[in-house]
């Protein structure tokens, strides 16, 4: 699996947020998803990747080529999906896309008429009278008639009910069916990448915290409930975030062989993302 | 083919995935030649990474299971005898082990053991 | 690719399309019947074409500033400088399209304007150009927001101060020697040629404006 997005050493200072040091390459054939809570600089990686917020420091390269210097021809193969939609809200669904269009030299309007067909949405209707899930439903339409290579999305779902979010999650894995794709999403929604992420990166505060195959990420961590009594001193630096009632413990392990060995009779079971992604920005 | 994959065990999922491919192939559900799903496909019915089930297939061809020829898919290997006999013998070997283990360790004498499995085999042929 | 961009604009004022025309025809009938084509229709022409931008360009940097509409743009292959290029042939597609409408409204009404001749036609391009040659690049810098303020000002203030302008030049009669020496068609020209200069050198700076900017 070939490298598709390579960002190394990116730095971003904010009078108060900076990017620091972010590092990370998205994998051919995998759908990556980008987690953190909110503000913890998900957005502005994504801008600065594209060059719409300039970067202070670091290298930006896709399919091996420098962003900087190839920009008209990468951004080509780039479908985007921005949560804020940033849509000339006057405009018609076609109207929009025919300022649109013109800029990628592979747009496919047969693809894009299937694609309002497939999402019920009329060419003439105007954009600030669609809903808020529509509107992600054409923002996709738009990102997806052009053959792009590599689908971007921040915060896609947020504000989606869950029939749409799962309606969205079938798309990108239909997307992800042909050879070569990749997909990197950014949510504060971690449910949504349960089922269909491949690799996750955890951001916060700035900086990149985890980055590995989610499957790995699950099989590490493990999630302990159990008696309080067995907590002491020893037993309980073996986990990350620890919630304690008077009816037990719960708490996130990285240390699963240990807690089986010196905790016995807890319950181990696999945590979610939501749990791993909790306990890693959770501690001050 | 079934593929169970549990949130409780101790296996990593790889793991599991693996062996369940594996047995399917032994038990002969699957046969020589038999077009298995693309990396994609499999990963996303079992709610699994691509990485995973991209693991999975490395580790089953290289154990000679499984051939992924390129452009056509991966297919399940033609029927080595040799290969399926090894590994049968290997699981069995396997579970020996673990019960030699536990005799020793229980102050088991080989006779002991030995009679223990002469009568599994009597009981098995009544 | 350009072009698509323009229309784009062009598609952001519709709002405005039916009221603009009916002042862009009804503001010269009006001026020049006032003023009995004193000027030659530069009066005439010269407030329609600056009330006319200013109207037209000013409701497209509103929804541009509104929607954010340009931050998609630039995550497309669209390039900021493609984004600042389309702006400023924007504003010259809209004194083209007034002075059109002005040629034939003059050509319609012979009794009520004169046509423009084209010493009015390029003391008007060049008040546009140094108008928005100031305008553009201030708005992309500090934003829509701030420059609106002074943008109103200004475009009230260049029609009286206007004639100030006028009356100075010619008190002075600085050094036009080397100009007159030329006949009066190049002298013209020269009018487009400096406000075309103007234009560039201000989309220029735009460009470098832009191009530092987070969206």
């Amino acid at each position: 699996m070939n490298p598709i997005l390579e960002v190394n050493g990116l730095q971003k200072d904010f009078p108060a947020f900076s990017l620091q040091d972010v590092s990370f390459s998205l994998l051919e054939g995998c759908i990556t998803g980008f987690i953190g809570v909110n503000g913890a600089g998900k957005t502005t990686t994504i801008k600065t990747i594209l060059g719409l917020v300039l970067k202070d420091a670091g290298s930006i390269k896709l399919w091996g080529k420098e962003m900087d210097r190839n920009e008209r021809e990468l951004k080509n193969h780039i479908g985007i999906v921005f949560d804020e939609g940033y849509f000339y809200e006057d405009m018609s669904i076609r109207e929009m896309k025919n300022v649109i269009a013109p800029s990628y030299s592979n747009w496919d309007e047969a693809v894009f008429d299937n694609n309002l067909k497939r999402f019920q949405l009329q060419p003439r209707q105007k954009i600030s009278t669609l809903s808020k899930g529509m509107r992600m439903k054409y923002g996709i339409a738009l990102a997806l008639s052009h053959h792009a290579d590599l689908l971007i999305m921040d915060e896609p779902t947020s504000g989606l009910d869950p029939l749409v979010r799962s309606e969205l999650m079938d798309i990108l894995l239909e997307f992800m069916q042909e050879k070569g794709k990749g997909v990197f999403f950014s949510t504060h929604i971690t449910s949504d990448l349960d089922k269909i992420a491949d690799v996750l990166i955890l951001i916060d505060k700035g900086r990149i915290v985890l980055n590995e195959g989610k499957d790995v990420l699950l099989d590490k961590h493990g999630l302990v409930k159990g008696d309080q009594r067995l907590l002491d001193q020893q037993t309980r630096k073996m986990f990350l975030t620890l919630h304690e009632t008077e009816y037990g413990f719960e708490g996130v392990t990285d240390k699963k062989s240990e807690v089986r060995r010196y905790m016995k009779g807890v319950l181990i079971e696999r945590p979610t993302i939501e749990n791993i992604m909790l306990a890693y920005v959770g501690g001050e | 083919m079934n593929i169970i994959i549990s949130n409780v065990s101790d296996q990593p999922l790889y793991q599991q995935i693996k062996e369940q491919i594996k047995a399917a192939i032994l038990h002969a559900e699957l046969k020589g030649g038999d077009l298995l799903p693309s990396i994609r496909a499999l990963a996303n019915d079992l709610h699994v990474s691509v990485l995973t089930t991209k693991r999975v297939y490395d580790e089953l061809e290289s154990e000679g299971f499984i051939i992924t020829r390129a452009g056509k898919g991966t297919f399940v290997a033609p029927e080595n005898l040799e290969l399926l006999r090894e590994s049968k013998r290997h699981l069995v070997e396997v579970k020996l082990t673990e019960a030699w283990e536990t005799a020793r360790s229980l102050g088991i004498s080989k006779s002991e053991l030995y009679a223990m499995m002469d009568l599994l085999f009597e009981e098995d042929e009544n | 690719m350009l072009f698509n961009l323009v229309k784009k604009d062009f598609i952001l004022a519709k709002k405005y399309w039916l009221l603009m025309l009916a002042f862009a025809i009804g503001a010269p009938i009006y001026v020049e019947t006032q003023t009995h084509t004193m000027s030659g229709g530069l009066l005439g022409f010269l407030v329609t074409v600056l009330l006319s931008e200013y109207m037209i360009f000013n409701s497209v940097s509103m929804a541009e500033d509104k929607y954010k509409g340009s931050a998609l743009l630039s995550a497309t292959p669209y390039t900021r400088k493609t984004l600042i290029k389309a702006k400023y042939l924007f504003i010259l597609g809209i004194f083209v399209g007034c002075y059109i409408l002005y040629t034939i409204t003059a050509f319609l009404l012979p009794s009520y304007m004169v046509t423009l001749n084209l010493l009015s036609l390029g003391i008007s391009f060049l008040i546009v150009a140094i108008y928005y040659g100031f305008i553009v690049p201030l708005q992309y810098r500090f934003g829509y927001e701030k420059v609106r303020y002074i943008s109103f000002f200004a475009i009230f203030i260049v029609p009286f101060l206007f004639p100030y302008i006028w009356i100075w030049f010619q008190s002075r009669n600085i050094d036009w020697q080397t100009i007159f020496l030329f006949p009066s068609v190049i002298q013209e020209l020269l009018l487009f040629l400096l406000a075309l200069l103007i234009g560039l050198i201000s989309m220029l700076v735009t460009i470098r404006i832009y191009s530092q900017k987070d969206l």
